[in-house]
């Protein structure tokens, strides 16, 4: 049975696979989902907010959403102490880069940096990958805005948008058809985030307390990243719950027009 | 902790100054291609100036064979830059920081590259000129030379400065060939060939075998006493 070559990580299974590794990614796909969205004047990262106890202590603004660098920010899914580890990392990579150039790390390096780190969890030393997704929000003078996507095999690639998490391919069809390339302003990409964790996530009605949205934009030569505040995002919820309603009544409408007039 | 060991603390083969200035539309850098062994003056051309990127150049002065094993790490950066694909082209004040790092920390290992650099080139579409030294003191400025220039060329470029502002490109590679020729005159380890970069938002251009002898009038050694 294929059991006895997936317990260690530096082993290939008779088919060519590393068991490992999918079995990581199996444990990402029971996370909360964390979806990012490329925009012409900005980046948006939304998460799927899974501790609402009442009894946590408000310490930290957001539990999936992470500054990493001034013009970088990271979304995580998966297991929350790799996680940790790997976030600690990346704020230290960017800081070393700063050390020894006197200014910020490109955001294509730092992103394959870490999935170097990655990758090696996945060849040697006998440990186990690391069970954690990323994705990440960055600007630099290079490429502009850039949205990544890590995962646990160390591998990367650059996305317009993605989701990782619970749900995610079905979020990632649903992007597919409705994200516009190139068309998209910031404002849109917020709706659109919204519209896409509404049809994934399991349950009826969105709740600004069950929801983390962050952006990241450039202005005056400085990129500002912003937590959305739980009020704004209930204005947010509330907007796009009135795109729905107008939608729906537009469906309607033209379902009913095509017949014959209706009265009402 | 202390083994008895110690490194080499002078340099064999030496290059004298460097001066460099930004002007208006770019970055200069000149510096002869004298390495001297001691009072010798042993090989007379030795090329202390070199392009790093399209967007940096770096000469130095001290030792020479340090120099040539930081050019050769310093290339070798590039090139890991230019295959990876992943990172940008190293601009002067990455250069520069970078530079004052490594130079710091050899330092504080009692190990130290026996070097006074100048950094020349653009950073972030602003000209750049630095300087980096053996004890990694590092500082930005828009006239820096090292070694004798600072003593002589670098007031003369504050003079010029001070009449005109903004130097125009061929005002400044006359200043500049004036303080290399004024350097040679009075500086025992310089030569009158020279090499001369211009760093500007183009690129890097750099002119190799320049003669300064021509341009020189030593007549007025026959009034120091003791010629003869």
């Amino acid at each position: 049975m294929a059991r006895r070559y997936d317990s260690k990580t530096t082993i290939f299974s008779p088919e060519g696979r590393l068991y490992q590794v999918e079995y990581a990614m199996e444990a990402i796909g029971h996370a909360g989902t964390c979806l990012g969205i490329l925009a012409n004047d900005g980046i948006v990262l939304a998460a799927e907010r899974r501790n609402t106890n009442k009894l946590l202590d408000d310490v930290f603004l957001s539990d999936k959403i992470y500054k990493i660098d001034e013009d970088m920010a990271c979304c995580v899914a998966g297991i929350t102490s790799d996680a940790n580890v790997l976030t600690n990392e990346l704020r230290a990579i960017a800081q070393r880069h700063t050390l020894q150039f006197g200014e910020p790390i490109p955001c294509e390096q730092l992103v394959m940096r870490l999935c170097d780190i990655k990758q090696a969890y996945t060849q040697y030393g006998g440990k186990r990958p690391f069970g954690v997704s990323i994705l990440y929000m960055g600007w630099d003078t290079r490429h502009g805005y850039q949205l990544y996507q890590s995962d646990p095999s160390g591998n990367y690639s650059g996305w317009k948008a993605t989701c990782i998490g619970n749900s995610s391919a079905a979020a990632v069809s649903i992007l597919k058809q409705e994200y516009k390339v190139s068309e998209t302003d910031l404002h849109q990409a917020l709706l659109l985030a919204l519209k896409v964790m509404s049809k994934t996530l399991d349950m009826t009605k969105l709740n600004a307390e069950k929801l983390e949205l962050a952006t990241l934009v450039r202005n005056d030569n400085k990129t500002e990243i912003n937590v959305i505040s739980v009020e704004e995002v209930k204005e947010l919820i509330k907007e796009h719950e009135q795109k729905e309603a107008e939608a729906e009544a537009a469906k309607q409408d033209k379902q009913s027009g095509s017949g014959k007039s209706s009265d009402k | 902790m202390n083994t008895g060991k110690s490194h080499t603390m002078y340099p064999s083969t030496s290059g004298t100054s460097v001066v460099g200035l930004v002007y208006d539309g770019g970055v200069m850098l000149a510096a002869d291609s004298l390495g001297s062994y001691g009072s010798l003056a042993r090989f007379r051309d030795v090329k202390r100036l070199f392009k790093v990127t399209d967007k940096a150049a770096l000469a130095c002065s001290g030792d020479i064979a340090d120099y040539q094993f930081i050019r050769e790490v310093i290339e070798q950066k590039v090139r890991d830059d230019v295959c990876g694909g992943y990172t940008r082209e190293l601009n002067a004040g990455a250069l520069h920081c970078w530079l004052t790092r490594v130079l710091y920390n050899r330092r504080s290992r009692f190990d130290p590259l026996w070097l006074e650099c100048v950094v020349a080139g653009y950073k972030d579409d602003e000209p750049f000129l630095g300087y980096v030294d053996k004890i990694g003191t590092a500082f930005e400025a828009k006239e820096v030379a090292t070694g004798f220039g600072l003593h002589f060329a670098v007031p003369m470029i504050r003079e010029a400065r001070e009449k005109k502002q903004n130097l125009s490109c061929d005002e400044a590679r006359k200043l500049l060939t004036e303080c290399l020729k004024v350097l040679y005159y009075r500086d025992c380890r310089a030569h009158f060939k020279y090499q001369l970069a211009d760093i500007t938002p183009e690129g890097v251009t750099i002119h190799d075998d320049l003669n300064l002898k021509k341009e020189t009038n030593w007549e007025v050694a026959n009034y120091i006493s003791g010629y003869e």
